[in-house]
């Protein structure tokens, strides 16, 4: 009997939840039809002069009237997009190797040594993510573009990314190397073993999994940030990314939301492949400050 | 306290590390200043012989090409010298060898010399310019350091008023004016302090006393020392003036020699970048000590701060050594050395890309920087709190019109303070309310495709913002987006979503609501996903309805995991630059602007660093006070 009413019970969980999954979608199917539209309008259809209600649905329905690929491969033929996922890769990869590297050293220390100032750098590295980032933004900009001249350069980007994404990144690992047993370590120092022998051949394979949720998070924030882009990349050659796709639909100049859409579908798709197998620790690590108390 | 223990020789140790820091600082910034100043009369010189060489070419009467080969065998400054006539776009004269490659002057100019050609219709615009406005704005005489350290000077040849043609000469760096060195002056205060400070030893015997006698003699002998440095760079600027008076009598003399009437008033030829005398000197070679003076003020004057400065930090030092502080930390060190070897790249990283520019600017803040004078020093642009008071006096949201009507001033910094917080509020409150509606409703048990909706529902998430953000973007289009037409199937018009306050507020705050409400959703889910059955089962057990389930176990369960999660998305949401950059971009009129696009655009498309770098102080203010004020609250509520 009780198996009746909850089937009738969830039968409205269900339409409430198709319509929310509609709305969810919907966007994303957008972007598709738009991609393989080959076209570079963002209607599906075309209307006739003066259009009834079918006409109408069909103009919303996410599917475009011919399938192509022409929008992907002109993104790359006839745009410099392949240029700028270059640009994105080379900047997100070299963050992710900088930023590892600083964060599992700094982690390392604050989750293993007692010293002088440990409190003082760990509440700093807290303190800094509360700096909106405009505070730095106009330094920064000064710092990198005026005074280094590193507008428009590698170099500059991928420092500023490194840095952004330490503080979080030392706060994970130092969590991930508080779990691991320090015994490990004592028997090894008994042997001999310095400190970095003891980090390099101990500690990190131990922690594999750690620095792997690390640097792919280090990745995804280089390969998903704007503004810091938008600001000292100005040069159309050295865009990145995301700079790029919004100056396909941003600028004065025609809008190309094919190109973007296209664009936008080779961009997204790997790192929300990456965050849907991430998701469970990257929320663990967001969390795990709080639940703690 | 350590100062009560400090013994002679740590109190004369930190005498010593003051003296020889604030000493060696002074001593490299009095160095740098003798060589700035050399430089610049270097300049100055390279000035007068092109100065010279222009007069000698507007007299003219006799053939260029001579006359600059002339110029260059006699005047020692000139390497080469190039004339270009603007009027016909001829290489006039020229002593370079290259430019003999390509005809003899004079000839048309080539491609290549495009640039020469440029600059000088440059100084003929830039004479048009300030003739005009009566004021000297613009650059008459152009000068550049070449790489290989030789000058490039670009002076225009007159006829009466009018710019005909400019010369272009190259100028070795004129022999090197003796720096001399920062002399015995270091040296001697040196001495006489360490002297004065070994008497006073003598006569008093308390620790205290003894640190804070000597920190006393440092900063006299500091002071004595940086006045005598002052004067030394006073002297020396007299000695440069006096060089630049000889160096144009010389000249004089060249011209005079072989081109009677040029140069009658050699001090004519000592020119300023706006072409006006600098009235250093004047035709009988008498130097004005006034205005020499007066033109070194400024310098000084920055060298004197320099000096305060430099001198606080040596007797900080000093404090630090004397009082044993030093020992203390140095022993830390050596004795964590391996902890701080761990730590030091990223506290580097973090010092010069995060601390820095913060403190940075919060300097900036109290500054009228802008892009035009980037690079001059902020204590030239300080303007107190200006900058705040602008921004926070501004309170007059509404204005009334001509017309009775009402206008709202977009740009107050209070209207996008109150949008800020009714776009977090607003944000906020959705996120929180759908996130856990669903998070409840696929917490049901026995519900069909739970995992399929989790990750479906969970999409927006990984959607970059800004991706999401111009998706958004285009569905809102006026004439060819989905949403307008969908608003058609239901007879209605289509709108222009950002030519009005409310339909522009309404667009991005669905595009926020999309990408938000699946992190909610998720961090509830978890939360609801670790309370025990039992539980409920036991509230059951007591007659407990779902309502009063829900109100006394479900909510107090998730408050540990909802309360981070809101002060998170606060935070985020008031700073989330992204949407409202790519969707709205603050239109209408900036009413849709939140403070951190208002400060960006503030900064980048205005240009008015200071102003922004105020503006993002207050919006650190506001987020400060927020956060000690939820965790009060928060800190409060777990007592209970």
């Amino acid at each position: 009997m009780s198996r009746r009413t909850d089937s009738v019970g969830h039968l409205w969980l269900h339409l409430f939840l198709l319509v929310m999954v509609v709305i969810t979608v919907y966007p994303i199917l957008w972007v598709l039809s738009v991609a393989f539209s080959g076209g570079q309008s963002l209607a599906f259809a075309d209307l006739p002069p003066d259009p009834g209600v079918l006409d109408r649905l069909r103009a919303i329905v996410p599917w475009p009237e011919q399938l192509t690929w022409s929008n992907f491969s002109d993104v790359f033929s006839q745009q410099p997009f392949g240029r700028w996922l270059l640009n994105s890769t080379i900047v997100a990869g070299a963050t992710t190797l900088c930023g590892v590297f600083l964060a599992s050293t700094a982690g390392y220390a604050f989750s293993r040594f007692k010293f002088p100032g440990r409190r003082a750098g760990m509440m700093g590295f807290l303190v800094s993510q509360m700096f909106p980032g405009t505070l730095t933004l106009v330094p920064l900009y000064i710092i990198i573009v005026v005074w280094l001249e590193l507008g428009s350069n590698f170099l500059g980007l991928i420092l500023l990314y490194s840095t952004t994404a330490i503080p979080f990144c030392v706060w994970m690992l130092k969590g991930y190397f508080d779990t691991i047993p320090i015994e490990l370590e004592e028997s090894a120092k008994m042997d001999g073993a310095s400190a970095l022998t003891i980090f390099y051949r101990i500690i990190l394979p131990l922690s594999k999994p750690a620095i792997a949720v690390t640097a792919l998070f280090s990745f995804m924030t280089a390969w998903n940030e704007f503004v810091l882009a938008l600001t000292i990349m100005d040069q159309e050659i050295m865009y990145t990314a995301p700079v790029g796709l919004r100056f396909f639909v941003g600028g004065y100049a025609e809008q190309q939301w094919g190109y973007f859409a296209a664009g936008s579908i080779v961009a997204a798709l790997p790192v929300m492949i990456l965050f849907l197998i991430l998701q469970r620790y990257l929320i663990s690590g967001l969390t795990a400050g709080a639940v703690k108390g | 306290m350590a100062l009560k223990t400090a013994t002679g020789r740590q109190v004369l140790a930190g005498l010593l590390t003051g003296l020889v820091a604030g000493l060696l600082l002074t001593a490299l910034v009095v160095d740098a200043g003798h060589r700035r100043l050399n430089g610049v009369a270097a300049q100055q010189r390279a000035v007068i012989a092109t100065a010279a060489a222009a007069e000698a070419l507007a007299a003219g009467g006799e053939d260029a090409q001579d006359l600059v080969e002339r110029l260059v065998e006699r005047i020692p400054d000139l390497e080469e010298l190039r004339v270009v006539d603007v009027g016909s776009r001829s290489l006039s004269a020229s002593t370079h060898a290259t430019d003999r490659e390509a005809g003899v002057p004079p000839r048309r100019l080539t491609r290549d010399e495009k640039s020469l050609y440029d600059q000088a219709r440059e100084l003929q615009a830039a004479r048009r310019t300030n003739e005009q406005e009566a004021e000297a704005r613009k650059n008459e005489v152009l000068a550049e350091v070449l790489p290989d350290g030789r000058l490039q000077l670009v002076v225009p040849v007159m006829e009466g008023d009018r710019v005909t043609g400019a010369v272009q000469a190259w100028c070795g760096g004129a022999p090197a004016d003796r720096i001399g060195g920062p002399g015995f002056a270091p040296w001697l205060v040196a001495a006489v302090c360490i002297v004065v400070f070994l008497v006073v030893m003598r006569l008093v015997p308390s620790p205290r006393a003894r640190v804070l006698v000597s920190l006393v003699i440092l900063a006299a002998g500091l002071w004595f020392h940086a006045d005598l440095a002052v004067d030394g760079l006073a002297d020396h600027r007299v000695r440069l003036e006096e060089g630049l008076r000889d160096h144009a009598f010389a000249l004089q003399e060249i011209c005079a020699a072989s081109l009677p009437g040029v140069g009658a008033d050699p001090s004519a030829w000592d020119l300023d970048r706006y072409r006006q005398p600098r009235g250093r000197f004047d035709a009988a070679g008498e130097l004005d000590l006034e205005v020499v003076r007066a033109g070194a003020a400024p310098t000084l004057r920055r060298f004197g701060q320099s000096a305060a400065v430099l001198s606080v930090i040596a007797l900080v030092l000093q404090w630090w050594v004397a009082g044993g502080w030093a020992t203390a930390s140095w022993r830390a060190l050596v004795k964590n050395r391996s902890a701080y070897g761990f730590v030091l790249p990223a506290m580097v990283g973090m010092v010069l890309l995060v601390f820095y520019p913060f403190t940075y600017g919060l300097a900036i803040s109290f500054t009228g920087k802008t892009l035009y004078n980037v690079n001059e020093p902020l204590v030239d642009l300080f303007v107190g709190f200006e900058n705040y008071v602008q921004i926070l006096k501004d309170i007059d949201v509404f204005t009334t019109a001509e017309d009775g009507s009402r206008i709202i001033n977009f740009q107050s910094f209070y209207w996008t303070l109150g949008f800020t917080i009714l776009w977090t509020v607003s944000n906020v409150s959705i996120g929180v309310s759908l996130g856990l509606l669903l998070a409840l409703i696929l917490n049901t048990k026995g519900l069909a495709l739970r995992p399929l909706y989790r990750i479906i529902l969970i999409l927006p998430w990984a959607v970059p913002n800004y991706i999401t953000a111009l998706i958004w973007k285009g569905m809102f289009h006026k004439q060819f987006g989905v949403i307008n037409q969908i608003v058609q199937i239901f007879g209605g018009e289509p709108i222009a979503w950002f030519d009005a306050w409310g339909t522009s507020f309404a667009a991005v705050l669905m595009t926020n609501a999309w990408l938000s409400f699946p992190f909610m959703m998720v961090i509830s889910l978890g939360a609801l996903q670790s309370i025990p059955g039992d539980l409920y089962e036991a509230a059951r057990v007591d007659g407990a309805g779902k309502f009063q389930q829900f109100r006394f176990i479900t909510l107090p369960s998730l408050k540990p995991a909802l309360v981070p999660a809101v002060i998170l998305s606060v935070v985020w949401t008031f700073n989330m630059f992204n949407i409202i950059y790519l969707v709205s971009q603050g239109e209408p009129a900036g009413a849709t602007e939140i403070l951190i696009t208002e400060a960006y655009k503030i900064a980048f498309e205005q240009y008015r660093y200071g102003y922004a770098a105020a503006y993002s102080v207050v919006i650190f203010m506001i987020l400060l006070a927020y956060g000690i004020w939820q965790n009060r609250t928060t800190k409060a509520t777990e007592g209970i």
